[in-house]
């Protein structure tokens, strides 16, 4: 689905990515880091708001290298920040009609229905301005607007950074959920590397802008109940 | 209408037109968040053209019309096209060094615009005798009412949710899919035009126009008037004009009785209590006399 090659980015001369080459088929891909190994940088290369220095990605077989955010965004992709997720001065309503603009293959209404369907909590807060909600709830419109934008990639941007454990849990269990039953590839970055494992496929751990290793969850899981961890 | 003859009805029509000037900077301002510091040179703009269409080539009022506000348009974009991408401050420099460029360009292209001497007479669009400044107010009048109209219509349309989310968040509104240098470019263009068309229906009110018109001094007073008003509120601006415009330049002037000798210091002093309410206003009440009827979580 999404194949990277050799990409290198950075912010001015500064490069943060150094020849990153993967792919992501058809599933969840963890990618874990620490602060600064960047995880955010990666994200925002693939939705194209930071542009790329060098290298190609292929997006379902077409090179998106040389496209600009929005029309990444029409192809289907979807991308939810870390920061700055929600419109803060328009309501969650508002927020979430906001992403159904472009695409059309489901009415708005059918759209809405799912995304309450998935986040009820979200429901009970329609008409209050998204400025005034909490961190998860505000992750949860984010997350609600991706959906209305029938995106076949998720980009999600550390998603749970500040939230408490109920909702982190929470959290998980719905992008679990969404991948099953939606049929979306999901690509989470994130540095609660044991929740990652829970749901993940594939992870991918970033260190100083490498790629340190990429594994399959299962096996990474087994080898590490060998060496004695405890999951 | 023997009430609404002579002055009285030509201080309300330019009470209406600073109205609509103001709308128009609420619109570019609290939907889109570009801050238009050169009003004037748009305003000024249409006026002039409009003006040496009709003087210099003799067109008729309608053709006219739209020929100065499609040349406004197309400046507005060609400004668009440099400065719209840059951030906050530098649009807010751009737009007023294009006003001070007009006003110098009216200055200097004695050939056409006869520098300080002034352009005119600009002739009014039809003849009613008497009361053919009436029907003119009244025509005004229409087109602001047209104004509120769509601007009220704008903000709950899915198009205004576009633009207000573009101004919240624009690299959000980017990674949902949307171009939004390309809506900001066709947006700024529009207002500009309709800067630019209040621009041209002044002419024939002013019957005369010259440079010093203007000034960077409509920009500040418009700008004023919207902070004073509530610069979020669809009516922010006409209540700003009405407490400052409205207030100073009218009432005060022909309604007050000034001793003659101090008369001459009301235009002077009235500068400098706009600005005593400007800073009152955004240390008591920071969305204007309007404030915001649903208080906005983050500003």
């Amino acid at each position: 689905m999404l194949k990277i090659n050799n990409i290198r980015s950075g912010y001015g001369d500064v490069e943060v990515l150094h020849d990153l080459t993967f792919d992501v088929k058809h599933e969840i891909y963890a990618i874990l880091g620490a602060n600064g190994a960047g995880k955010t940088t990666l994200m925002k290369t693939i939705a194209k708001v930071l542009p790329l220095n060098g290298g190609e990605i292929h997006f379902k077989g077409e090179n998106i290298s040389g496209l600009t955010s929005y029309q990444v965004a029409a192809k289907g992709l979807a991308f939810v920040p870390q920061e700055g997720n929600v419109f803060p001065t328009m309501t969650v309503m508002e927020n979430l009609s906001i992403g159904c603009v472009l695409q059309g293959k489901k009415s708005k209404k059918e759209k809405l229905e799912e995304v309450f369907d998935v986040f009820p909590d979200i429901y009970e807060r329609i008409n209050q301005k998204a400025g005034s909600l909490s961190g998860g709830e505000a992750q949860m419109v984010a997350f609600g607007r991706a959906l209305m934008q029938e995106s076949e990639l998720l980009l999600l941007d550390e998603p749970t950074a500040g939230l408490s454990p109920k909702y982190v849990d929470m959290f998980f269990n719905k992008v679990k959920e969404i991948h099953e039953k939606k049929n979306v590839s999901i690509i989470i970055s994130e540095q609660n590397a044991a929740k990652a494992l829970e749901i993940a496929d594939k992870i991918m751990v970033l260190n100083l802008g490498k790629i340190h290793f990429i594994e399959d969850c299962a096996k990474c899981v087994l080898s590490m109940i060998q060496e004695g961890y405890r999951i | 209408m023997g009430l609404l003859s002579g002055y009285v009805i030509y201080s309300l029509s330019f009470l209406l037109i600073y109205i609509a000037l103001a709308t128009i900077l609420h619109l570019q301002f609290s939907i889109t968040g570009i801050v238009n510091f050169g009003l004037v040179g748009f305003w000024g703009l249409g006026m002039y053209l409009f003006a040496l269409l009709q003087t210099k080539l003799a067109l008729p009022f309608l053709p006219a019309l739209i020929l100065a506000c499609a040349l406004v348009g197309m400046t507005a974009l060609l400004l668009g096209r440099v400065i719209l991408n840059l951030d906050g401050q530098a649009i807010l420099v751009g737009t007023l060094a294009f006003a001070t460029i007009i006003e110098y360009l009216t200055t200097t292209e004695k050939w056409a615009t006869n520098g300080v001497m002034g352009l005119g007479t600009i002739k009014m669009p039809f003849d009613f005798g008497r009361s053919t400044d009436q029907v003119f107010f009244l025509l005004i009048l229409l087109c602001l009412v047209l104004l509120i109209l769509y601007t009220a219509k704008l903000k709950t349309s899915p198009y205004g949710r576009l633009l207000l989310s573009i101004k919240d968040n624009e690299v959000l509104a980017q990674s949902l899919g949307k171009p939004t240098f390309r809506h900001k470019i066709i947006f700024f263009t529009f207002t500009c035009i309709l800067i630019g068309f209040f621009g041209a229906l002044s002419a024939p009110l002013y019957n005369y126009i010259f440079p010093r018109m203007i000034g960077p001094g409509v920009t500040f007073t418009i700008w004023i008037a919207l902070m004073l008003g509530g610069r979020t509120r669809l009516l922010g601006g006409m209540i700003g004009i009405v407490a400052t415009v409205g207030l100073f330049d009218y009432f005060i002037e022909t309604v007050v009785p000034i001793p003659t000798q101090y008369a001459e210091m009301v235009p002077n002093f009235k500068f400098a209590l706009y600005g005593l309410m400007l800073i009152l206003i955004l240390m008591f009440r920071p969305l204007g006399i309007l404030g915001d009827k649903k208080k906005e979580g983050v500003k």
